[in-house]
């Protein structure tokens, strides 16, 4: 059976605000189109990656299960992969692939 | 979701704002501290309300079909070993939505069930696991005819069924995995581009398919087309 992979950067803040130890109570914080805007963290709380580094071959073999699910992406020939279990404590990660600027998101 | 972070000539980094809308994540970006909903990639506030990121095409797939597909791939190095998901439990409870509101259509389908979205404006289709074994599903979205496939890596993509003016279905043959038109052109649905035939050469331009729960989904595009 496939895995289950689901873009989901979204309602994993509210989990993660869960599991805070000291959670501050969600708060209305704006309403847009007519809905509310919660702030469950603090801004930053859940610390985007700003500097990545890589590996490949190998080395990437020996940090990565088979049956892990990654956000894969080709820019300019070049492909990059993020372990979506890693992304799970970073939601973003600010990038760059052959001079494309970018963020990866979860 | 992959987005370019750079608008004119500024390059805008982007941190988690800790803030839900519409039970998604809204990114802001450190610099002028617009927020940015990560579904759409659309400014919902601040100095660039309004702004649309441009999605680029990403696909979620295991690391298995990743790198038989990328064998040169990079991948984001990891600084702790990290097993399996934190959430694992939220992704096996079907009760577990988003916290406030979930709003989804229950009747169409159970709120947790996995949807491929693609969107063109406000038009939006929504297409489920099933419907997409070993098939081509074709929707119109608004005037743009739009197809739907798993590719060989594993990834789902969607493309405008349409070059040169000529629109055109494409069919997968169940034995042999080949996608053709009518006219007996072959394409690769993993780049879209067309690997024989009379349309040889020729390229389908590519819609970004987000990978997300029904609830979410239907949450931004309440009418949304559903294929199941």
């Amino acid at each position: 059976m496939r895995l289950p992979i689901v873009s989901l950067g979204v309602v994993l803040l509210a989990f993660n605000a869960v599991t805070h130890a000291s959670p501050p109570a969600p708060k209305v914080v704006a309403t847009i189109g007519g809905e509310d805007v919660f702030q469950l963290l603090p801004v930053g709380a859940i610390p985007a990656i700003d500097d990545p580094e890589y590996v490949s071959g190998a080395d990437a073999e020996l940090q990565m299960q088979a049956e892990e699910p990654v956000l894969g992406v080709v820019i300019g020939g070049e492909a990059r992969a993020y372990s979506l279990w890693q992304l799970d404590a970073h939601e973003i990660v600010n990038d760059e692939i052959s001079g494309t600027a970018i963020a990866a998101t979860w | 979701m992959v987005y370019a972070r750079t608008l004119g000539s500024t390059t805008y980094t982007f941190q988690v704002s800790g803030r839900l809308w519409r039970n998604s994540l809204i990114m802001m970006d450190r610099e002028t501290g617009t927020s940015w909903s990560q579904i759409t990639g659309r400014a919902i506030d601040g100095r660039h309300r309004g702004t649309q990121l441009e999605k680029l095409e990403a696909i979620e797939t295991s690391w298995e079909e990743w790198s038989k597909a990328h064998p040169e791939t990079k991948l984001l190095k990891k600084s702790e070993e990290v097993l399996s998901s934190h959430y694992q439990s939220y992704f096996d409870d079907p009760e577990k939505l988003g916290l406030f509101r979930a709003q989804w259509l229950a009747e169409r389908m159970p709120g947790k069930a996995l949807v491929y979205g693609a969107a063109i404006g406000a038009h939006a289709v929504a297409v489920t696991e099933g419907a997409l074994d070993d098939q081509v599903v074709a929707a119109l979205l608004g005037d743009t005819p739009v197809v739907l496939a798993r590719a060989r890596d594993g990834g789902v993509r969607a493309f405008v069924a349409r070059v040169e003016g000529e629109e055109f279905g494409l069919s997968r043959n169940p034995k042999t995995g080949e996608v053709t038109d009518a006219g007996g052109s072959a394409w690769d649905l993993g780049s879209g581009r067309c690997t024989s035939g009379p349309r040889s050469g020729l390229r389908l331009e590519s819609v970004a398919v987000t990978p997300v729960y029904w609830f979410a989904w239907s949450g931004f595009y309440p009418n949304t087309q559903v294929i199941d």
